[in-house]
């Protein structure tokens, strides 16, 4: 397969994932949006790596799994702490910035 | 048609319905197992890609840990709070987002179909190029000696990172606690306070 086949892929997950975060209206299902965005560049990342034929590619891919792995983990707590507090996570009455 | 050319088309199928599974399921956690399927049909593309150790820690790490701690706090959230499920009150927003998508997603397709792929390094480093190494050294051992050689700066910026957000994953655990009533002092008021408030929640 040509690597225009994967990037093209790549960038219809990318897609989806953008369209999730401007519809849902939950935030972890925009969360999940999220991280469906990271994994199609992962993917371009990857078949970049194999049709150049250099290991940056592979390095960006660890580095970008990190860097998400750390971001659920705040994520997801600052989301807890919203809803300990609220009671109710829908984005869309999550109007103040002060509790 | 070749055997890549089959398992291409097929995992491309299945990682494209699963993304779409994670925006139009009402149910979180169907979204959360449709983007675990999603991240499991990215790994066996870095299969096809010749990137086997990615891959792995894509499965574990990934679809496996990160996956874990979403799932259980989907879980948590979802269970018995109706307005989470994600009714939508802004319904035009569904054909706005999907013209925006059409545009974008046809301008980037564009754009991937009228370029052209660098040089491969192959053809001006026969020998250092990552076919080569990998032939020589192996698939984990040639990640590993990019890392921790021409890589090893960031790859310690990172730790610095995990770090930092597991200290702000405990603090704004603990601001939490503290909001639902006055500073709990000791660790076992803490706790039952804590389950009392999941019981009030239910």
């Amino acid at each position: 397969m040509p690597v225009s086949a994967y990037l093209i892929v790549s960038a219809l997950l990318f897609t989806i994932g953008a369209v999730g975060v401007l519809v849902r209206r939950n935030p972890l299902v925009m969360f999940m949006s999220i991280e469906l965005m990271l994994n199609a560049v992962n993917l371009s990342f990857m078949a970049f790596a194999r049709f150049l034929n250099s290991v940056e590619g592979w390095i960006f891919v660890f580095l970008v799994l990190t860097v998400a792995a750390a971001e659920v983990v705040v994520g997801l707590a600052i989301i807890v702490s919203i809803f300990r507090t609220r009671r109710n996570i829908d984005v869309d009455e999550l109007s103040l910035l002060k509790g | 048609m070749t055997f890549e050319q089959v398992s291409f088309f097929v995992l491309a199928a299945v990682a494209l319905a699963s993304g779409l599974g994670v925006i139009l399921f009402r149910n979180a956690v169907y979204s959360m197992l449709s983007l675990i399927l999603n991240l499991l049909s990215l790994a066996f593309f870095f299969l096809m890609l010749n990137g086997m150790f990615i891959a792995t820690i894509q499965v574990l790490i990934y679809a496996g840990a990160v996956m874990v701690l979403f799932l259980f706090v989907v879980t948590m959230l979802t269970s018995d709070n109706a307005s989470v499920g994600g009714r939508d009150r802004l319904r035009w927003q569904w054909g706005a987002g999907f013209f925006l998508a059409v545009i974008f997603a046809g301008s980037l397709s564009l754009a991937l179909l009228q370029g052209s792929v660098a040089r491969d390094a192959c053809s001006f480093d026969p020998q250092g190029c990552l076919a080569a190494q990998v032939a020589k050294n192996g698939n984990t051992e040639t990640f590993g000696l990019a890392l921790f050689h021409a890589y090893s700066f960031p790859f310690e910026v990172t730790s610095v990172l995990l770090v930092i957000a597991v200290l702000g994953a405990v603090v704004l655990g603990q601001r939490a606690l503290r909001a639902g009533r006055e500073a709990p002092l000791e660790q076992n008021g803490a706790t039952e306070r804590e389950t009392e408030e999941v019981a009030n929640a239910r």
